[in-house]
């Protein structure tokens, strides 16, 4: 597949802070891309740089394969979704959809028939004559994401985007965003903290302190990174002789057992063993929470 | 094509300017009842300072107390013009707004020129300082009426010009300055800084001939200033040439001289068409600069 994202040896310093440092990642075509990070590891930066908000100090970006130089060119194919709202807060939800939808030069008619899209998909019909500043949260954020998409863009960039949703929100957004990278191949570059939205990309980086520290689907990074575990809750006793005389990592928990493994590979071995002493189990790969920790020796909830 | 899509953007964004600044109407009001406030104390305090200067200099002539009237209603008139064109445009910007809301943000993501948006705040601003001006205007016009009313129509059309170059210039200048600004504490020591002297080094609030001479030849540098004798020549011409029906030549220079209808540049006379001139080719050259800064400003932010 394409790359209509890549960036290459990128470098970005605030004074003495190396905010993003020399990192550099490529994104496909309709992919699902996830940028994962605690606070301040230079997420935002890089994303600020790729729209043309921040200069870079060094290092290229192309976009479609234009580079950040002819950023003119760039800008009409993405579609940002910001940590924070950037709309006008007295103006009312559709004159900012209007007013914005206007500098693509989309015309009166063409502007209603996007909009009456994202009115049916997102629920914003009796919100539209409202100011920004008396919509919720939720609502707000919404409207975000329709600003960003009205133009009808193949990149769509969104920075911590659902953070501060309810859960049904959430799920409405992530739909609708599902919705129109099957039948658009819209292309959807994201930063998060939430391990559930990093889970589903196609592909994750995992950046810290400026530099990127892992890159690979969830799978294989919680494959390279995570162990595995075998959760057993019903089990003869014998098995802690086994597991002390081996010397094997294993957690006792009122409900169940959880013993660590390094692979798939060696918990099925262990099963296959000993058989007779499990008799109901599951098999859990590590999270990308674990993944994350194994990288960064930082736990990535307590940033959330 | 390319040029007419990035009007109509410019257009759709000077609405949206104005848009918002007529939504926080307590920044209309503000806007528009300071220059009333100076016009009150102007006319509490000054008319009878001025109507007293009159006196003195005609003496014994027996001279219409509407034509006094006229005049020192047109005198405070034309300062208080001419001071708000300037005062209004610096208090009325988007542009700083934009920036302490982070909205500029989604402007640099979008795909419109930098001149564009920024063009776009210029007109906003414009327009917003002509409404107040004219509603000023209509106001002044009023008084006048009821106190003694003089004005021809090339008299109008003088003050009209007047209010529309007075109000470029003084929006293009703070654009510029704007360009550079960040902060909403900044916008607002620039607005008092502005509010507090403009009016006194542009000969508004006292003729120039009671500056000092140092002072009178700095203010003849000040393209206001031409601005400012404008205005008075609008409102006071034709005050003037009914008085010549009364007053002798020689008394007529020396109101029109005192009052600043007419005004010397290190001796030399200034023509109403050199007034007009040196606006505005003033007002040209900022503009100039206004688009050579944002020419070679980078498109991103700095922080």
């Amino acid at each position: 597949m394409a790359h209509v994202i890549e960036i290459k040896n990128l470098k970005k310093y605030f004074g003495n802070t190396k905010a993003v440092d020399d990192i550099s990642f490529s994104v496909e075509e309709g992919g699902l891309f996830a940028f994962l990070g605690l606070n301040g590891a230079g997420k935002s930066t890089t994303i600020n740089i790729l729209v043309g908000v921040l200069k870079r100090d060094s290092g290229d970006c192309f976009v479609n394969g234009f580079s950040l130089d002819e950023i003119d060119k760039i800008l009409p194919s993405i579609g940002i979704v910001f940590q924070t709202s950037v709309l006008d807060k007295k103006l009312s939800v559709y004159d900012n959809l209007r007013y914005r939808a206007m500098l693509y030069g989309m015309d009166k008619k063409e502007f209603e028939d996007n909009l009456k899209y994202f009115i049916e998909k997102l629920d914003i019909g009796q919100v539209l004559k409202k100011p920004l500043d008396k919509l919720s949260g939720g609502q707000k954020r919404k409207v975000d994401i329709v600003r960003a998409l009205l133009h009808k863009p193949s990149i769509l960039i969104l920075d911590e985007p659902t953070t501060g949703l309810d859960p049904k929100t959430r799920k409405l957004v992530w739909n609708m965003i599902n919705q129109l990278r099957k039948t658009t191949n819209l292309t959807v570059l994201l930063t998060t903290h939430y391990m559930e939205e990093a889970s589903i990309a196609d592909n994750v980086v995992i950046i810290d302190g400026g530099k990127i520290v892992a890159e690979g689907s969830p799978l294989s990074l919680k494959n390279r990174y995570a162990n595995d575990y075998i959760k057993a809750y019903s089990y003869d006793n014998s098995i802690f002789e086994i597991l002390d005389k081996a010397k094997m990592p294993y957690k006792k928990d009122k409900n169940y057992l959880e013993i660590l493994f390094k692979s798939t590979d060696e918990a099925k071995n262990f099963l296959v063993k000993h058989n007779n002493l499990f008799k109901d189990i599951e098999i859990v790969k590590g999270s990308m929470d674990d993944v994350f920790l194994s990288i960064t020796g930082k736990e990535l909830k307590e940033n959330i | 094509m390319n040029k007419q899509s990035e009007l109509k953007k410019m257009n759709y964004l000077t609405l949206r300017n104005i848009k918002l600044y007529f939504k926080d109407k307590m920044t209309f009001l503000v806007s528009l009842i300071t220059p009333l406030i100076l016009l009150v104390l102007f006319i509490a305090f000054l008319n009878s300072t001025y109507e007293d200067s009159i006196l003195s200099i005609i003496q014994d002539f027996d001279l219409d107390q509407s034509l006094i009237d006229a005049f020192t209603g047109g005198w405070l008139f034309s300062s208080v013009l001419a001071t708000s064109c300037i005062t209004v445009a610096f208090c009325s910007g988007m542009m700083v707004i934009d920036k302490i809301n982070r909205v500029d943000i989604d402007f640099m993501v979008s795909p419109v020129k930098k001149s564009t948006l920024q063009l776009s705040y210029v007109l906003a601003n414009l327009f917003s300082t002509f409404i107040i001006t004219f509603v000023l205007l209509i106001i002044g016009l009023i008084y006048l009426a009821c106190v003694g009313f003089y004005i021809t129509f090339v008299d109008f059309l003088l003050i009209v010009f007047g209010i529309i170059i007075t109000s470029l210039f003084g929006t293009i200048l703070a654009n510029i300055i704007w360009t550079f600004t960040h902060s909403q504490g900044v916008v607002s020591g620039v607005c008092t800084l502005v509010s507090a002297l403009y009016g006194f080094i542009c000969g508004a609030y006292m003729p120039i001939n009671t500056m000092g001479q140092g002072m009178q030849y700095f203010v003849s540098l000040l393209p206001g200033t031409y601005a400012t004798v404008l205005f008075r020549q609008g409102f006071l011409n034709s005050v003037l040439n009914r008085m010549r029906e009364t007053l002798p030549q020689e008394m007529i220079n020396g109101i029109a001289s005192g009052f600043d209808v007419k005004m010397s540049f290190f001796g030399h006379d200034v023509s109403t068409l050199a007034l007009i001139l040196v606006i505005s080719i003033s007002t040209i050259v900022l503009l100039g600069v206004f688009l050579l800064i944002n020419g070679l400003k980078k498109r991103t932010r700095t922080h």
